[in-house]
């Protein structure tokens, strides 16, 4: 059994307006050590689906249906005080912003010890002890002094570096990690990124990677879920999807990367723009934007199709897959697949 | 503690060796904008330094003072009314006159500045504790508990502290008699004075932890797994004292002239343990017939007492801009 298993996961906001769903029909699986990445445009559910998972949504929303099943226990029904067992202890989360997510008026070891004390009963020495640690295996520079500082005495980079180390504190089976690079600078990210892929390798830590980006994602996932206006539309291996995509959105997000477009030329991109939640049209609510769009993508809501070893929810993958195929184009982790430079296509989707 | 929130990005610049040494919670604060800012505000430290020297005279009173005004056997009524001792007529032992008892009047402001002082600040410790709490809770919470709080903060606004005061005195006194009132006059003030004035806290505490809540310090520590008691008061309090801090020096100064006004009219300090508000009152009806001393005197203590904390607070509010503030 996986460790994490979300089932129909439907989340809806009760708003002035009436209800809005901001996930429908969500599922998918983690198993132990496993790295998953979930990838979309603004919008598309990424975060909602994150803080699903440890129960926080906020006021409005609610869970409408479906379950997450966390190593035999159903979240969703859990007690506050259960839940609160688990959160930061088994599962833990980063965020977006390093800069405001360290709370600025206590140093960082208080809000290290902090956090072992909420969960064991611990000295504070010992508790002390093991902050250290962890802070030296995020690669700190001074750990001990870094334990007496407030988070704004540190960079962007080294502030993230410590909330890894908060996230890896009480040695949790998952971490959710929601645009962990999104607000660093280009170089800071690959080392974050980087640091945060050992780290799970070696203390086999599931990781749940939401980002748009997709090069991240092609290096430290090994599956991907694509997700849009609140629903999954693709999900497989993270090589065949970014080598391979079936679903025309992924194609799409794929083809609008900048190494995809020819050098001198306008960078591809996916007309239109996601729909508000609110207005999601009737069928695929892909269509308005799909180029393979036909009547039936209109009125039915795709299922999935399994095609190889992904999973497609689109009513056009058999014809478009009689059609014409992908080049791969970004190398994955191994280092397999062609370099991106001399791949000229000719801009039919775009 | 207090300071740990304004220590701003002048730490020193430490070179990436391990071997530095961290600054201590002294050098911190010696080092932190408040004291700089301090260093060069003539205003600020002239306004520390009037109010330290209040603080400290009323505080010492019973050793500096020249008469203990509650011992009355040390009392001559043949001293009354006697002016202040560079005037004509003013006994060098009197330095700023007597009252119409016959009291020292120098010796009568330490000590009434004494009862003033604790009253203001007792009354502002006990209106923090139910408001900083208040706040919290309604800001926090939200939904009906922040309606209900926020609706009882409403009313007890549209009394005003006078009218508190005023009825329960008036309870007290029919019940217990007028002797137990002025036996338990200060504390009384500091429960009337207390419970008037909290929605003050309440409000201002409320509106910065809306703004705080929605931070994502506060989603990560839920994310952590904390108690939400925890999350209220650990993390959230410390990030709102700026503004509980300025509003406490409004605060206390309200709560003196509070007392004073209640001392005034008769419903606070008896005339045997006087404030400096029953000090002005016991001069008052003296002033037509010349001795202007003895209301004079301690009104101007008053006004210099609270105008030096209404400064420091002013001052105070300036560093403290959470705008200018970097975190």
């Amino acid at each position: 059994m996986a460790l994490l298993e979300v089932n129909n996961l439907d989340v809806r906001f009760a708003m002035r307006g009436g209800e809005v769903r901001a996930l429908r029909d969500v599922s998918f699986t983690l198993e132990r050590g496993e790295r998953l990445g979930i990838v979309g445009e603004s919008g598309a559910g990424k975060s909602v689906a994150a803080f699903t998972i440890l129960n926080l949504i906020a006021k409005p929303g609610y869970i409408a249906g479906g379950e997450i099943k966390f190593d035999g226990e159903v979240l969703n029904t859990l007690k506050p005080k259960a839940m609160q067992s688990i959160r930061g202890n088994r599962i833990s989360m980063i965020f977006q912003d390093p800069m405001m997510t360290l709370n600025p008026v206590l140093t960082i070891g208080e809000q290290m010890i902090e956090c072992l004390k909420a969960h064991r009963r611990i000295s504070r020495k010992d508790a002390r002890a093991i902050a250290l640690h962890k802070l030296n295996q995020v690669f700190i520079p001074s750990p001990e002094k870094r334990l007496d500082q407030y988070p704004h005495e540190l960079s962007g980079g080294m502030r993230q570096r410590i909330i890894i180390a908060i996230a890896l504190l009480l040695d949790p089976d998952i971490i959710v990690a929601d645009e962990p690079t999104t607000a660093l600078d280009v170089t800071i990210q690959a080392e974050i990124m980087e640091l945060l892929l050992l780290l799970c390798e070696k203390h086999n830590v599931g990781l749940i990677l939401i980002t748009h980006d997709l090069g991240v994602v092609s290096q430290v996932t090994q599956r991907t879920l694509v997700m849009y206006a609140g629903r999954v539309i693709e999900q497989g291996p993270t090589r065949e999807i970014i080598n391979d995509a079936q679903h025309p959105y992924t194609q799409g997000l794929i083809n609008a990367l900048p190494q995809m477009a020819t050098p001198g030329s306008r960078l591809n991109q996916i007309r239109g723009s996601m729909p508000t939640l609110t207005k999601i049209p009737a069928g695929c609510a892909f269509n308005p934007r799909c180029d393979f769009a036909a009547n039936i993508c209109l009125e039915k809501v795709p299922a999935f199709a399994h095609s190889g070893n992904c999973k497609v929810a689109c009513h056009m993958v058999d014809a478009m897959v009689a059609g014409e195929r992908w080049t791969p184009i970004i190398t994955d982790a191994n280092g397999n697949g062609a370099t991106p430079t001399d791949n000229h296509r000719t801009e039919v989707n775009t | 503690m207090s300071q740990s929130n304004t220590q701003s990005s002048n730490a020193p610049v430490t070179p990436k060796t391990s071997s530095i040494v961290v600054p201590g919670r002294w050098q911190r604060f010696r080092e932190s904008y408040l004291v700089y800012s301090f260093k060069r505000d003539w205003m600020a430290q002239a306004c520390l330094l009037v109010f330290i020297a209040m603080v400290l005279g009323a505080f010492l009173a019973p050793w500096i003072a020249p008469a203990d005004p509650y011992d009355l056997a040390s009392i001559d009524i043949m001293n009354s009314e006697l002016p202040p001792a560079w005037m004509a007529g003013g006994d060098p032992a009197f330095l700023l006159g007597t009252d119409a008892q016959g009291r020292d009047l120098l010796s009568t402001i330490l000590y009434g500045t004494r009862v003033s002082l604790l009253i203001g600040f007792g009354a502002v410790i006990l209106q923090a504790l139910l408001g900083v709490t208040f706040g919290l809770l309604a800001g926090y919470l939200g939904g009906r508990i922040d309606a209900f709080l926020m609706r009882m903060a409403d009313i007890q606004l549209s009394f005003s502290t006078l009218m508190v005061a005023i009825v329960v005195g008036a309870i007290i006194k029919a019940t217990f008699g007028g002797a137990a009132f002025s036996d338990y006059a200060l504390i009384l003030l500091i429960l009337i004075i207390g419970l008037a004035e909290w929605p003050q806290y309440a409000r201002t505490v409320r509106a910065s932890v809306l703004a705080e809540k929605n931070k994502e310090y506060v989603d990560a520590a839920r994310v952590m797994g904390f108690r939400s008691r925890r999350i209220m008061f650990r993390h959230i309090l410390p990030n709102t004292l700026s503004p509980i801090f300025v509003i406490s020096t409004v605060q206390i100064a309200n709560a003196i002239i509070s007392e004073a006004a209640l001392s005034f009219l008769g419903l606070g300090m008896p005339e045997t343990q006087p404030s400096l508000g029953s000090l002005i009152k016991s001069g008052f009806d003296y002033l037509q017939s010349g001795s202007w001393w003895i209301t004079l005197i301690p009104g101007g203590v008053l006004i210099v007492l609270v105008l030096v904390i209404n400064l420091l607070g002013d001052w105070l509010r300036d560093v403290m801009n959470p705008r200018l503030y970097k975190g």
